[in-house]
């Protein structure tokens, strides 16, 4: 195999933007290749094509010899294929330990546990995480995190390693490591081919391959030397922006003005002894500094050493536990806007609407820092144009590469031309030319418009270019002064090799790297069987998603207490055993008769007698109050007729409507009391011969006709729906959100072992949740259980099924979280409650209403809970039922797995 | 306080914009507020209506036949014809709410003078409509087999009364579940788009960024609802007027003036209450699922269902302090069917403000604590 990967006329369109135009490619195999070239030149979607993980659209994709465009190749290739995408650990999960992320990762594989636990302690040993294996990734530095996604990757022995920008935002020191790292692995995996992409050119100077790439083209190939020779430059940033097509008069290069100096200003920045501490962890320990105006201030040090939190604190956004600092001598406070109008702030990570466009962004952030109206409009349009946003400016910033949504954060951060400028790793992942004409920018700003730069980053290039520069590590600064000084402080040839023989002089004890890295590529794999790699890869997900929801204490008490608090507030709360309805009596008549038949009403619980009223106003006004349900008017004469054995005039009842249930309620028993007492005084003067009919009533089912007994069985209905399906709604969706949805695409998983997998932890804690509820409802509401509990336990598991299915299925559709809950919520809550036989019988329900019902499993759940409990019923009597819910249940999972797409668009 | 109010309105157009963004969101509002309202309310009450009814004849009698004849719509569906064993087994499968078995010689008995007795088997698993469907159905079997054993003449009781129902003349609950629902809607829908909108801006870091700038906590928390009940209001006042009203045919007594007024108090109660439970989760996760049971509860025991009085003491305390659904239910009940004005109503109203004001001054004082 001569070449690892062949293009041939690939292009590829995001709506009608070009990505790749026409590429043709072919990558040699056995080597460390690079891809070279600025932000949003097509190098992500190349790798993506290659990886698999992107929809091929047109042209031929072989990679290691089969065709990319083919499914079952692709299913082939996904053993043999690596891929880590862009972003620090962005493929990983931060809650599980070191150990946990890569045993998943060897699952997915298929690789029984032996062979993973050899691998593992191999790999760390390799990376020198062997000491953190316990640390969970989140809590890893940027370099470790990297190293980690390195072991994540190398698990399975990979063919091809498709490395997406490995090495953005990660420290000078890290960074030597990791490329040490690979050249070790390399030098014993000799087969395997590497693929990188790069914004480092320094780091392009050691591959053995590159292909340079601008504007969706490949512009060069051949080894470093053969584009070196080819430009006729020194090193390969240069070659690389002399091989660009240039535009009249660009600049090229970085120049640093002196500053003038101004004494006795007052210092735009000051920090005395800042601490802040997160619990027992010290993030930053007693940082001071003094930066003064129209300063640049480098801040340089390792992944999470402080900087991003010290930066924080002088912005306002921290609190610090000690120390102060002071903004143009001023005190800085929380609440201080004007102090805030000094500033502007860009963070590490992506920090804009992805809801707004480009110039929507600008014009809100030129509207909160009340740019008069009137300057509004050239000052968005100056800042697009200067920061060459204008041809993106309709475009949504999710859709646009990292450089150049960075230049939009530093346009948002500058627009209301603040004079303290704190940026937090603007340049990460920026290209070389982008970035020299960030500078450029940066640079105008400080001498010619006197702003103080405070600026954090990775590049050794760029920290030379900074006035004084800090350097930090472990939440304390190690040294402060201009670069040349630093550098001859050290003893040091260059301020790299300084800045690391400072950090390595600390990290020795914590980070050292491995001296003999025992790395056997012959590992004796025994090839499990096809079966037992797919319930391999089955298990992985299950297990991960178990530890996930494990580590999230709230979701998990939540999860378990949600259903018990609901079943015991509705169990109570939800009664329709009418009593003391409040009722009031106009008695015009006062005779013994009118006493007696009020008698009656306040004899019995159902009514609740209120103060006596005397005209229809007053009944009025005690209804619009809602004080007054039933009001009855007895009219003089009745008892005096009554008494003469003549009709008695009308009596008149008025009960309000407004609640209807009530109302009826009311009028039933109301009609009933006056029928008796009619019947009594009938038989009593012997006026009428009454008729022997008789009419019962027997309540079946439920005898002491109480509602809890009723409510207690479809409150499981309803409870054992939404519960789980929220559960299990953002548990596909979370992935697409964080990233972690690469590792689904670029592995052999299969779409159903992926969402079977995912569901099984919620089906067991759903399951769990019925057993919980119908213990309360034996015991503490006392519903009596004459059918199978067995049967209803296994309804009940079917019935579970479907609905962290159903959750699943709207989470695979879904593209964020927040629209996952909100639809599974709303799709779920009106059927369920409304057409599932909680209030409403089925059987009453009007035709459209019964069908949306029964499109649902609760409607078919409900009977066989109220039956096994209240009417004896056994599985004969529910196994049709259950069937409809089983059919659910592969519905869901049926709809789920078309919605799901194992490739990117 | 100007350039607080423009904050304000510029944060809230940001946030009408992130709405209008999310088009699965859009179109499950519009659902929400047309269909499901129609559906729901046509569909789903617990007013004796087309209950569905069998009868086991065993006399075969003109009487029998007379009552059969009887029983009918609206109250009841024309019952089924069974035999004993059909009907035990129908209505165990629930598909009967009430069975009506009229015993053999029942006219001749009653002709003789005899005892007779006619049972009535109500389905007592369907607990709103078993009690009231057979103290209905009862009044219905006395007064045929009396007017049919006495014929043409007049009621001959000596007790007589006039019946009216205040408000609500027929007793439909089509004009109380659509109100209801709408309110159910409201619920829903502010709970989740507020505390989301706050969650999401927390997950994407997007909310340090904006306080970096000088803009307060208060005018970040204010905006978000403002948007998001802007758009929830507007949609239920439009399906009020045009689903419900309109299309409906539902009468509304009141003022409408005074219920938007009170469902936009209502509204921003919801919002700062969803905010509240936001600021209590880290993610989607927690919130979806601490949210749910807070929306259950709040719509079922709300009054609008079933009725307060007949909760538990103190499980009425804890409902009216807790959830302003509780106060919306009566004040809309009020307004919309007793035409009650404002003076009625304020108690209602104030207690609305004071939640919202409780729930925001929460979300406002774990603002910072959110952050970090």
């Amino acid at each position: 195999m001569e070449h690892v990967a062949r293009l041939n006329a690939v292009s590829h369109r995001y709506k009608a933007v070009f990505a790749l135009d026409d590429v043709t490619l072919d990558i040699p195999a056995g080597k460390v290749v690079g891809l070279i070239g600025p932000d949003g030149v097509g190098k992500s979607t190349l790798l993506g094509l290659i990886a698999g993980v992107r929809k091929a659209q047109t042209g031929e994709i072989a990679v290691l010899d089969r065709d990319m465009r083919d499914v079952r190749a692709r299913s082939a290739l996904g053993a043999r294929i690596a891929y880590m995408p862009q972003g620090l650990g962005r493929n990983l999960y931060p809650t599980l330990s070191v150990r946990e992320n890569l045993d998943f990762f060897g699952r997915l594989f298929g690789q029984k546990h032996a062979e993973r636990h050899e691998r593992i302690a191999m790999l760390t040993e390799a990376t020198g995480l062997a000491p953190f294996l316990d640390r969970p990734a989140g809590k890893l530095s940027g370099g470790m995190k990297q190293k980690l996604g390195l072991c994540a990757a190398l698990i399975h022995d990979p063919d091809l390693l498709i490395l997406d920008e490995p090495t953005t935002g990660v420290d000078p020191l890290s960074r030597r490591q990791f490329w040490e790292l690979i050249d070790r692995i390399r030098a014993k995996l000799t087969g395997m081919s590497v693929l990188v992409a790069t914004a480092y050119m320094e780091e392009a100077e050691r591959f053995e391959w590159l292909a340079a790439m601008n504007d969706g083209k490949v512009i060069a190939t051949g080894t470093p030397e053969e584009i070196r020779a080819q430009a006729g430059k020194a090193t390969l940033e240069e070659a690389f922006i002399e091989m660009l097509p240039k535009e009249e008069g660009e600049e090229v290069g970085v120049t640093l003005r002196p500053r003038p100096e101004k004494d006795g200003a007052v210092p735009a920045i000051e920090a005395f002894d800042l601490v802040k501490r997160f619990g027992d962890f010290t993030a930053v320990d007693h940082v001071s500094f003094t930066i003064p105006e129209g300063e640049i201030f480098g801040f340089l040090g390792s992944n999470g050493c402080g900087k991003s939190t010290t930066m924080k604190m002088l912005t306002g956004l921290l609190q610090p536990t000690e120390g102060r600092s002071k903004l143009f001598g001023e005190e800085l406070e929380n609440g201080d806007m004007a102090a805030r109008r000094n500033i502007g702030y860009m963070s590490q990570a992506f920090s804009l609407y992805a809801e707004l466009t480009v110039r929507q962004n600008l014009e809100l952030h030129a509207k909160l820092y009340h740019i008069p109206p009137e300057r509004r409009a050239a000052r968005v349009r100056e800042v697009l144009d200067e920061f060459e946003l204008t041809d993106v400016a309709g475009a949504m910033p999710d859709g646009l590469p990292l450089g150049i949504r960075q230049r939009l954060q530093l346009a948002v951060a500058t627009i209301h031309e603040p004079r303290i400028l704190i940026l937090d790793e603007p340049t990460s992942g920026v290209d070389p030319l982008a970035r020299d004409a960030f500078w450029r920018k940066l640079i105008s700003l400080s001498r010619d418009k006197g702003v103080t730069i405070f600026i954090s980053t990775h590049f050794m290039n760029e920290a030379e270019r900074c006035d004084r520069i800090s350097l930090m590590h472990a939440g304390r600064v190690l040294d402060v002064g201009a670069p040349q000084e630093l550098t001859e402080r050290r003893g040091a040839a260059t301020l790299e090799e300084a800045f690391i023989a400072a950090l390595e002089g600390e990290a020795r004890a914590e980070n050292a790297p491995p001296e003999t890295a025992s790395l056997s590529a012959e590992m004796a794999v025994a090839a499990p069987n096809a079966l037992h790699r797919a319930a391999s890869r089955l298990w992985a997900y299950t297990a991960r998603e178990t530890l996930e929801l494990m580590r999230d204490p709230i979701r998990m008490f939540f999860a378990l207490a949600g259903p018990i608090i609901l079943l015991i507030t509705m169990g109570f709360g939800i009664s329709f055993d009418v009593d003391k309805l409040s009722f009031a009596v106009n008695d015009m008549d006062r005779t013994p008769e009118s006493r007696r038949l009020i008698e009656a009403f306040s004899a019995i619980p159902q009514f609740d007698q209120q103060a006596d009223y005397d005209t229809l106003e007053a009944v009025d006004r005690r209804m619009e109050r809602g004080d007054l349900t039933l009001a009855m008017e007895i009219p003089d004469g009745f008892g005096k007729a009554l008494h003469q054995g003549q009709k008695a005039p009308e009596i008149s009842l008025w009960v309000d409507g407004s609640m209807p249930f009530r109302g009826e309620t009311a009028e039933g028993y109301a009609l009933g009391l006056l029928t008796q007492f009619a019947h009594d005084l009938a038989t009593e003067t012997g006026t009428q011969a009454r008729s022997n009919l008789s009419i019962s009533t027997r309540y079946l089912y439920n005898q002491a006709f109480k509602s809890a007994h009723a409510m207690v069985p479809s409150m499981l209905m309803l409870i054992l729906m939404l519960i789980p399906a929220i559960m299990s709604a953002i548990s596909v969706v979370r992935e697409k959100e964080t990233g972690t949805i690469a590792n689904f695409r670029a592995t052999p998983v299969r779409k159903v072992e992926f969402l079977v997998g995912k569901q099984l932890p919620y089906i067991v804690i759903a399951w769990f949740n019925f057993w919980v509820l119908a213990g309360l409802g034996l015991w503490i509401f006392g519903v009596p259980l004459y059918g199978s509990l067995p049967v209803l336990g296994l309804a009940a598991l079917f019935y579970v099924i479907a609905s962290t299915g159903f959750g699943q299925l709207m989470s695979s559709f879904t593209r964020t979280q927040v629209s996952a809950v909100f639809a599974t919520a709303v799709l779920a809550i009106i059927p369920t409650v409304n057409f599932s036989g909680l209030v409403t019988p089925v059987s009453t329900l009007a035709p459209m209403g019964r069908m949306l019902g029964q499109s649902f499993p609760g409607a078919w759940f409900q009977p066989i809970s109220i039956g096994t409990f209240l009417k004896g019923f056994g599985l004969g009597d529910v196994a049709q039922n259950i069937l409809v819910i089983a059919a659910f249940c592969l519905i869901y999972l049926t709809l789920a797995v078309l919605a799901l797409r194992k490739q990117e668009a | 306080m100007l350039k607080s109010l423009s904050n304000i309105l510029r944060l809230t157009v940001k946030e009408l914009r992130a709405i209008r963004g999310d088009l699965v969101m859009v179109a499950l509002i519009l659902y929400v507020f047309s269909a499901a309202v129609w559906l729901v309310s046509d569909a789903g009450s617990t007013e004796v209506k087309d209950l569905s009814v069998a009868v086991v004849d065993e006399d075969h009698s003109p009487l029998s036949a007379r009552i059969i004849d009887e029983i009918r719509a609206p109250l009841f569906e024309p019952p089924a014809l069974l035999s004993p064993r059909e009907a035990a087994s129908a209505q165990t499968d629930g598909d009967y709410v009430l069975v009506v078995s009229l015993p053999p010689d029942l006219e001749r008995d009653l002709r003789r003078g005899d005892a007779v007795e006619i049972q009535i088997l109500a389905d007592a698993t369907a607990v709103a409509f078993a009690g009231n469907g057979s103290s209905f159905m009862t009044q219905l079997l006395a007064d045929t087999v009396s007017d049919y054993l006495a014929p043409g003449g007049e009621s001959d009781d000596l007790v007589n009364v006039v019946f009216r129902s205040r408000f609500n003349p027929n007793m439909t609950t089509r004009w109380f579940t659509s109100v209801m629902q709408l309110m159910n809607n409201v619920t829903m829908l502010m709970l989740i788009l507020s505390g989301a909108s706050l969650i999401r801006e927390r997950e994407r870091g997007t909310i340090e960024h904006v306080l970096v700038m000088p803009v307060r906590p208060h005018e970040i928390v204010l905006s978000k609802i403002f948007a998001t009940g802007g758009v929830i209001l507007m949609a239920s006042v439009l399906s009020l007027v045009i689903v419900v009203q309109g299309a409906m045919g539902v009468p509304i007594a009141g003022s409408l003036t005074l219920y938007v007024l009170g469902a936009a108090i209502y509204v921003i109660s919801m919002g700062s209450m969803g905010l509240m439970l936001a600021s209590f989760t880290h993610n989607m996760g927690q919130f979806g699922l601490l949210t749910i049971p807070v929306i259950v509860i709040m719509i079922l025991l709300s009054g609008g269902i079933t009725p307060l009085e007949s909760m538990p003491g103190w499980l009425q305390i804890v409902m009216r302090t807790i959830s302003p659904a509780t106060h919306f239910v009566s004040f809309a009940q009020s307004v919309l069917y007793r035409g009650a004005g404002l003076d009625l109503v304020i108690g209602q109203l104030a207690a609305m403000v004071a939640m919202s004001l409780i729930a925001l001054t929460l979300v406002l004082a774990r603002f910072r604590k959110i952050l970090s």
